[in-house]
């Protein structure tokens, strides 16, 4: 690795810190600047418990003063705090929670995304207009055009109400299969589609039409010079597409019933659980920009030709 | 920059999810996805006759007895505890209030200063779920607990009626078996109380550990099960307690509580056999679901009324009425009272609710006993020929209508050849986003647009419509209430100007000092004759002597009047009594509910 490669990874680190800062602080202060609170329920409590309360968790003190603590809290001791809404249980434990469940689903997903995406991709480019490309542009098209809730919800009135394969509730291996499925549909379809069209790009080069004219063989064309090549943009969609796989599962999770992080993150919103509210954005930011930041990188790497400046 | 740009729209997306949450109080189905219209059920899934799989909501807050305030959290606190009381019924099937860890539930001795003793005994070999001794002092330190500022529970409220409440409860554990309690004065509904969860037991060692509710090893319960299982947010297991006093009544050995808050994900899973029940049933497939499933579909009463308030400061007397002060006030509750009779509640509760809800028109609701045990809301109005304080029925809407435009044509102009008022200020009714809301706010605007009312609609994200609804910040507020227990007073003292709950604003802003309420209590042998005077000299002087009276009947005479006295006002306008939809797959015997729509799976047996 060049020290001019080492210098943009360590730049692009330092931005993305940055960035996950401006996000904490911005959150905080829009979350408090939000009408309602915690403490708001439709039975209400009386005004010296409500004191008490927002006692117990640091909210008598000044915004600033609040927001001081908590930046400490966390860049000192990694310490996102107790959830208020559920009373007795720690913000990291509610979010390792979701995330262990969101991140299996969404990892399987994306593997099974990918190996198909390209499989199919690369297929449909070498099979440029025949039946099955069409086949594959058709299907393709609809997975990208229809919403996972449908595609979800249509999967389990076939398969779980009327066939009775799958359980409707994602909470054992057999359940999460269907979640897994209606999850890696539309990036694999993306998938599918980045691959073709890249690869009817490089079939069309020099350098492939050079090694037909060479002789080399068929496969070797395919495996060791077009599909290696055609999969640069690939590489750049699944980084963020990693990221909205395992963040934005929310209506998988909720048509499955599987307990991912979406559910916590927005129920922490409606019901103002302030620190739920800022672990789930802190940890939900620092995915996305940690998964932007490795495939800037791998991009760079897989392809030199690319200019870091 | 470009990454800063995407992180900023996606923090954008984060607060836009604050403008699209839901109610936690009433549910109505988010997203109406195709689900089975037809129904028949597959194969159904292996079930055990030793477990039931059920599913009543989505994760519990918390499943701390004294912190609930969740019905989901009731009913599993409720098979995890028990308390002095229970709900149990009886040989007939009819619902009682039992004896539970107490031997007998006494009557309480009357005190010199007019509180009120209660002795009660233990019974013999309680244990918690750990193989511990219950003694009475567990009871002590929880009451004392779940009352506390300190702890700052919703329902820490529930305690009120306790001597000494919140901090100083007279509460006191004379031996391990032996528990006194004092009483502010006789309470009709103890008994009960002693049932809810906020009264079960919990020992100090345990509680010492916040998180102590969260984890089933730390988790020690009194009653007939333990919990075994919390996959958070997907299951809660409860597993029976040999260790409970009356296991060998117990006769499913586990529960397992799945946790969905989406409608149709529930259906889904009862028709394919997984759910033996479900507590939620999308809108839309009711009809459809009563007809395919008569035997396993059921609608019970639900002891809550939903209503429309309005804001008691908002002016809505036409510019240059030249009216003031009390007549002002005394003008609006007519105008008021008048526009309750222009909505059709069949309509709402036939084709908007469609869940058998029961049209109101009075605020405390169907399925509260009155003293002499018949219901509370049928003795409401004082009216012959039907019940409340106005007539409800499909064949009275006609002459209601009348009555409301003779009415209001005393205040605002009326247009004859259209039908329509020219001055009616324009209105803006609030509602917490859910499609349930929207549908019966549409329908209002549209039924007092008929007569040339505007009423914008308006939604708010939960907790924010919440906070405006408590600050006033509105002119007329969806609202509901769900009763905490069987005494009307649940639906009384909440209106006193100083109530956490008054949304309508009596007694406050401008209508702090309006006159224009009057109360008469001589004849029942009080001396209070308030001739137009306050809310405060009115409303909250009955509250407290209902809060006072020891005498069954008076108590409740003032309870009607009470209620006579807030629905003159014509702020509370009553739509319909709620009601409990929920399925129960067939196979299942020996379950019951209570009106609270607390559920007991623990009696339960499949075949």
């Amino acid at each position: 690795m060049s020290s001019k490669t080492l210098m943009y990874i360590l730049k692009r680190i330092a931005m993305a810190i940055l960035t996950i800062w401006i996000v904490i602080t911005v959150t905080f202060f829009v979350m408090h600047a939000v009408p309602g609170g915690p403490f708001l329920s439709e039975k209400a409590v009386s005004e010296a418990a409500q004191k008490a309360l927002e006692a117990k968790y640091g909210m008598d003190k000044p915004l600033m003063v609040q927001y001081v603590t908590y930046l400490k809290d966390i860049v000192t001791k990694f310490d996102f705090g107790p959830s208020i809404k559920l009373r007795g249980r720690m913000v990291i434990d509610v979010i390792t929670d979701g995330l262990r469940t969101s991140a299996k689903l969404g990892v399987i997903a994306a593997a099974i995304a990918l190996v198909f995406g390209v499989v199919l991709g690369a297929v449909a480019a070498l099979r440029r207009n025949g039946i099955a490309d069409k086949i594959i542009m058709v299907l393709t098209t609809a997975f990208i055009s229809m919403p996972s809730f449908v595609i979800g919800s249509l999967m389990v009135l076939i398969l779980s109400v009327k066939l009775g394969w799958f359980p409707a509730n994602g909470e054992t291996a057999k359940g999460l299969v269907l979640p897994i499925i209606a999850l890696s549909l539309s990036p694999m379809a993306n998938i599918t589609r980045l691959t073709r069209s890249s690869m009817l790009d490089v079939l069309g080069q020099d350098y492939i039409r050079t090694a037909r004219a060479k002789g080399v063989p068929q496969m070797k064309i395919i495996f060791g010079h077009a599909l290696k090549n055609s999969l640069i943009p690939v590489i750049t969609y699944v980084g963020p597409m990693l990221a909205y796989i395992v963040t934005g599962s929310l209506v998988i999770e909720q048509v499955f019933a599987v307990p991912g992080i979406g559910r916590a993150f927005v129920s922490s919103i409606t019901g103002r659980d302030y620190p739920l509210i800022m672990g789930t954005t802190i940890v939900l930011a620092t995915l996305i920009v940690i998964m932007n930041l490795v495939s800037d990188i791998l991009y760079k790497l897989v392809d030199p030709r690319i200019n870091l400046e | 920059m470009k990454k800063l740009i995407c992180m900023v729209l996606a923090l954008a997306m984060v607060l836009g999810l604050a403008a699209c949450g839901g109610s936690s109080s009433t549910t109505t189905a988010a997203t109406n996805a195709p689900a089975a219209a037809e129904g028949e059920t597959a194969a159904p899934a292996a079930v055990s006759a030793d477990s039931i799989n059920v599913c009543i909501a989505s994760e519990p807050d918390t499943l701390d007895p004294a912190l609930n305030s969740a019905l989901d959290g009731g009913t599993m606190c409720s098979h995890l505890f028990a308390g002095l009381a229970k709900w149990d019924q009886d040989a007939d099937g009819n619902l009682v209030i039992a004896a539970d860890c107490a031997t007998e539930l006494p009557v309480g001795v009357e005190n010199e200063d007019g509180t009120v003793t209660i002795t009660y005994t233990l019974r013999d070999g309680l244990k918690w779920s750990d193989g511990q001794d219950l003694t009475a002092g567990d009871f002590e330190f929880a009451w004392k607990r779940a009352a506390s500022t300190e702890l700052g529970a919703d329902y820490g409220y529930m305690f009120e009626v306790v001597k000494g409440y919140p901090d100083d409860l007279a509460v006191e554990a004379t031996d391990d078996k032996t528990l006194v309690v004092t009483l502010n004065n006789a309470v009709a509904y103890w008994d009960e109380l002693t049932a809810f969860p906020t009264y079960f037991p919990v020992r100090e060692d345990v509680v010492a550990d916040e998180g102590w509710a969260t984890d089933p090893s730390t988790y020690i319960s009194n009653g007939p099960y333990t919990m075994t299982g919390w996959t958070h947010n997907s299951v809660i297991t409860l597993t029976k307690n040999e260790n409970f006093y009356n296991a060998d009544n117990v006769t499913m050995k586990e529960i397992n509580f799945y946790l969905s808050d989406d409608a149709n994900n529930q259906l889904s899973n009862f028709k394919n056999g997984e759910w033996l029940l479900i507590d939620d049933v999308p809108t839309n497939e009711m009809a459809a679901l009563a007809e395919q499933y008569p035997d396993e579909y059921f609608v019970v009463g639900q002891i809550g009324n939903y209503y429309v308030c309005w804001n008691i400061n908002e002016d809505i007397l036409p510019a240059g009425s030249g009216l003031t002060g009390a007549e002002a006030e005394k003008a609006r509750a007519e105008i008021r009272n008048a526009i309750t009779l222009l909505f059709d509640r069949n309509y709402i509760v036939e084709e908007i609710g469609q869940a058998g809800q029961v049209p109101a028109s009075s605020f405390v609701a169907m399925g509260m006993t009155d003293a002499d045990g018949s219901q509370f809301y049928e003795n409401a109005g004082h009216n012959d020929g039907f019940v409340g304080y106005y007539d409800v029925s499909e064949e009275a809407y006609e002459s209601n209508y009348e009555t409301a435009i003779e009415t209001l044509k005393k205040y605002y102009a009326y247009d004859e050849s259209t039908g329509m008022f020219t001055n009616f200020p324009t209105l803006t009714y609030l509602y917490n986003t859910s499609e349930g809301h929207k549908a019966i706010g549409e329908y209002l605007a549209s039924a007092m647009a008929a007569v040339g009312i505007t009423m914008n609609l308006e939604n708010q994200e939960w907790n924010t419509f919440l906070n405006t609804r408590k600050n006033g910040d509105y002119s007329v507020a969806r609202n509901g209430w769900l009763a905490d227990y069987n005494d009307p007073i649940t639906f009384l003292d909440m209106w006193v100007t100083g109530s956490g709950n008054n949304d309508v604003q009596f007694g406050k802003g401008a209508n702090a000092d309006t006159k224009a309420y009057s109360l008469d209590l001589t004849d029942l042998g009080y001396d209070v004759n308030v001739v137009d005077g306050t809310w405060a000299e009115t409303y909250d002087v009955i509250i407290n002597l209902i809060k006072t009276c020891t005498d069954t009947e008076t108590r409740y005479e003032l309870m009607h009047r009470a209620e006579d006295l807030l629905m003159s006002t014509g702020c509370i306008v009553p739509l319909y009594f709620y009601t409990d939809v929920y399925m129960l797959d067939d196979s299942v015997h020996g379950f019951f509910s209570n009106p609270l729509g607390y559920k007991y799976f623990m009696y339960c047996t499949i075949g």
